[in-house]
């Protein structure tokens, strides 16, 4: 009865294989149920005590995601889960999967025992007679092209939800990892992620450690181009951005300032990533000797995959439809280059020699800024929107000793800027050569961070030996978790130099959940 | 003694839920929205004639140029500056939007009809980012660009007794536009539509207005000229 219920929950986790070396490439595949707001799901590497070791949002597609984890160098050899959830309601729905990792430093025999994953909601797979892998011989020899063809039957595929996962990999009987569904009734719900990850926090007043309404919390990508959010606080002192338009990892820096000088706060971002929440209980099994020789088999190709560097995986460049022309404090007024000029010293001489309609001033070491308003033919009595690599900056000291050496690039708007509800008496963008973010004062009103935004896409690398000598070390010949159902599917992929059991799996899921697949097994001798 | 402490059972209880509701609010409105770029407008100098398309704030809504669509925002499409002016309410100022920033606009005239502009490259004389509006869509569109110039005329006092010499007059100019041939110019009158017709079908096209009783006398009858030819497949010659 538990195992019905759980049968069309309609969430999958699957993965390339079971066991891994690490320095090696995990792909995963996940189905979510149909009814889902979410844009993104998340996919994390924990060890079995819960405790996240990396982790990758990815893109809900057609209630379907893929992507991949690059396994640290570093773990040692173990049992770990792979987790996957929505930031929403992670503390009331997770999936597990179970995977081995071996480090490719350690000896092969070390390990005598495996921690197995015992709990009852397993999520159920059924496997099918009316998708069958034909063609495949039961033996093949290395480097060898082969193919074959899926035959789906006609009825079946009105059934089919979505696209299907297609995967020829290694296998290993001794080890056949399962995903697991853990569920709780405690927890809240937060907000879905519907257009994209969602960053936020709350702003506390550091001398009363209370929530401070009506600060205004800025988000600052910095680029050529940079992004930027802001959100003013309610009472409650949180703060929201929406990051759905970045792939990959971005720095970001996240401030505020007080509403008077002496005011100061603090900065608190909510968790990244879901809690350990509750654990799975794991029961002991002793590993078997061929687990272990296929560990030490795979230890070998990946060490050897590591000094003929060859790929693994492929990214592919997202398509990006929404590309800014123009940075959000506007086109500029002046672009200026003061590299292209005489040296000068300070920012003083450069804004005096170089930079029109820019006053910056430093008299009795209190500096000030100016920037000339060219509708109205004045200058503005405001400070302007001072940037520094994008980022707003308030104390004017910062910028005091920047001479020509340290700007690539500063640009100048000379109008009353607006950007939302926020308004710029003039802008001055300095670029700096650096670009490390060096100037940045650190205190607890910024934050700086590298933020894993949705993963770019990946393919699997293809056979690229430019050499006959040098052997091709691929665990995995084929992974296509985006294959469009229909009758006849043909595959064609070749065998690598590593010989063992391979299996090619055909996964998909039906319109009711319920999660299907058809297998097939041959030997690389 | 049972009053009081009733009381501030009470009081408590009222703090508590107080202090829940307090616990986490619901985020600003249109958090996730794009933010709109702009410069402060600077008003006209008053002439003689009107700078603006529309005499108020009408409600409308805008496309950015990733496509989002922002709605609900009082705006005024300045005909002498082909701009667009939005009113942002929390900070009271005028903003005129970054024409770069956008793919267009929809905005309702004062009988709540839409009027739909889109931004376009003008490849003629001056060349540049336009508000077009589009007075009908299809193959071959129907744009209008309803500009307005200062221009020099007789001495004048205006409403305050100052002598000036320049007023506002529209010139409203039409275009029949297709993305793969661009711009052709047109007049809003009968020959000045037939001319965009090859000789031969121009017989044909004449006959097809007599049949449907149609005379071109202002703008509405020329758009509706237009669509009564396009709909029996005839083609604009660019």
């Amino acid at each position: 009865m538990a195992a019905n219920a759980q049968k069309n929950s309609g969430f999958g986790l699957f993965t390339d294989r079971d066991i891994y070396v690490s320095g090696e490439t995990l792909l995963a595949k996940i189905y979510i149920p149909e009814a889902n707001s979410s844009r993104i799901i998340y996919l994390d590497l924990v060890n079995r005590f819960g405790t996240r070791i990396s982790g990758v949002p990815l893109e809900i597609k057609n209630s379907q995601a893929d992507g991949f984890l690059l396994l640290p160098d570093s773990l040692s050899t173990g049992n770990y889960l792979l987790r996957t959830y929505q930031k929403h309601n992670a503390a009331k729905h997770k999936v597990i999967r179970e995977i081995w990792i071996s480090n490719r430093f350690d000896e092969p025999g070390k390990a005598i025992q495996m921690n197995r994953v015992e709990n009852q909601n397993k999520i159920q797979e059924k496997e099918t007679d009316q998708i069958s892998i034909e063609g495949i011989e039961p033996q093949y020899q290395i480097n060898q092209p082969f193919g074959g063809n899926i035959r789906i039957n006609p009825a079946l595929l009105n059934e089919i939800n979505g696209e299907l996962l297609v995967s020829v990999a290694q296998t290993d009987h001794s080890f056949a990892a399962e995903a697991f569904l853990l569920q709780s009734d405690s927890g809240n719900e937060g907000m879905p992620e519907k257009r994209g990850i969602i960053l936020s926090g709350i702003v506390t007043d550091k001398k009363t450690n209370e929530a401070a309404a009506n600060i205004t919390v800025y988000l600052t990508i910095p680029d050529s181009v940079p992004g930027f959010q802001y959100y003013k606080t309610k009472n409650d002192g949180r703060f929201y951005f929406l990051l759905d338009k970045y792939y990959g990892s971005v720095e970001a820096v996240i401030q505020c300032f007080g509403n008077t000088p002496d005011q100061r706060m603090k900065i608190t971002l909510d968790d990244l990533f879901a809690a350990a929440g509750e654990l799975p209980k794991f029961r002991q099994e002793a590993i078997q000797e061929t687990f272990r020789n296929n560990i030490a088999r795979n230890i070998d190709a990946v060490t050897f995959q590591k000094v003929f560097t060859q790929k693994q995986i492929i990214s592919v460049a997202p398509v990006l439809t929404n590309q800014k022309t123009y940075p959000y404090y506007g086109k500029a007024t002046e672009t200026i280059d003061p590299q292209l000029f005489i040296d000068l010293p300070d920012f003083t001489e450069i804004s005096r020699e170089l930079l029109p309609g820019v006053k910056f001033r430093n008299y009795n070491n209190e500096p000030s800024l100016q920037v000339l308003n060219s509708q109205a033919r004045n200058f503005f009595e405001e400070t302007p929107l001072l940037l520094i690599d994008g980022i707003p900056i308030r104390d004017l000291n910062v910028i005091k000793e920047m001479g020509t050496k340290d700007i690539d690039r500063v640009d100048i708007c000379k109008s009353d800027r607006f950007y939302g509800d926020l308004r710029f008496p003039g802008v001055v963008a300095i670029y700096t050569t650096k670009s490390d973010y060096s100037m940045l004062p650190e205190s607890d009103q910024l934050i700086r961070l590298t933020l894993e935004t949705i993963q770019e896409p990946a393919t699997l690398a293809e056979t690229n030996i430019p050499e006959p000598n040098i052997p091709d070390l691929r665990q995995v010949v084929y992974w296509n978790p985006k294959l469009k159902p229909a009758e006849n599917l043909p595959i064609k992929c070749s065998t690598s130099s590593v010989i063992g059991h391979y299996k090619i799996i055909v996964r998909g899921k039906l319109k009711d959940g319920t999660l299907i697949f058809s297998e097939k097994q041959f030997e690389v001798k | 003694m049972s009053n009081r402490i009733k009381y501030i059972l009470l009081l408590a209880l009222a703090l508590s839920v107080g202090s829940l509701v307090n616990a986490q609010e619901t985020p600003n409105e249109n958090w996730e929205a794009q933010k709109i770029k702009g410069v402060r407008y600077l008003l006209d100098a008053v002439y003689n004639g009107f700078p603006f398309l529309n005499d108020s704030w009408l409600p409308g809504r805008i496309e950015f140029a990733d496509g989002e669509i922002a709605d609900s925002i009082y705006m005024r499409y300045s005909s002498y500056k082909d701009e667009l002016i939005y009113f942002n309410k929390s900070i009271s100022a005028q903003i005129m939007i970054d024409k770069a920033s956008l793919n267009g606009f929809w905005v309702a005239d004062k009988d709540k009809k839409m009027h739909v502009f889109r931004k376009q490259y003008f490849d003629g004389f001056i060349k540049g980012d336009r508000y077009f509006e589009v007075l009908t869509d299809g193959e071959t569109k129907l744009l209008a660009y309803r500009k307005v110039n200062l221009t020099a005329t007789t001495p004048y006092h205006d409403i305050n007794g100052i002598l000036k010499n320049m007023e506002y007059t529209t010139d409203h100019q039409f275009y029949f536009y297709s993305p793969e041939k661009g711009y052709t110019p047109v007049r809003l009158n009968r020959s000045a539509l037939l001319a965009k017709f090859v000789k031969t079908d121009q017989k044909a096209i004449k006959k097809l207005l007599r049949k449907n009783r149609m005379q071109i006398l202002d703008e509405d009858s020329f758009i509706d000229a237009w669509k009564t030819t396009e709909k029996d497949g005839f083609k604009v010659v660019f």
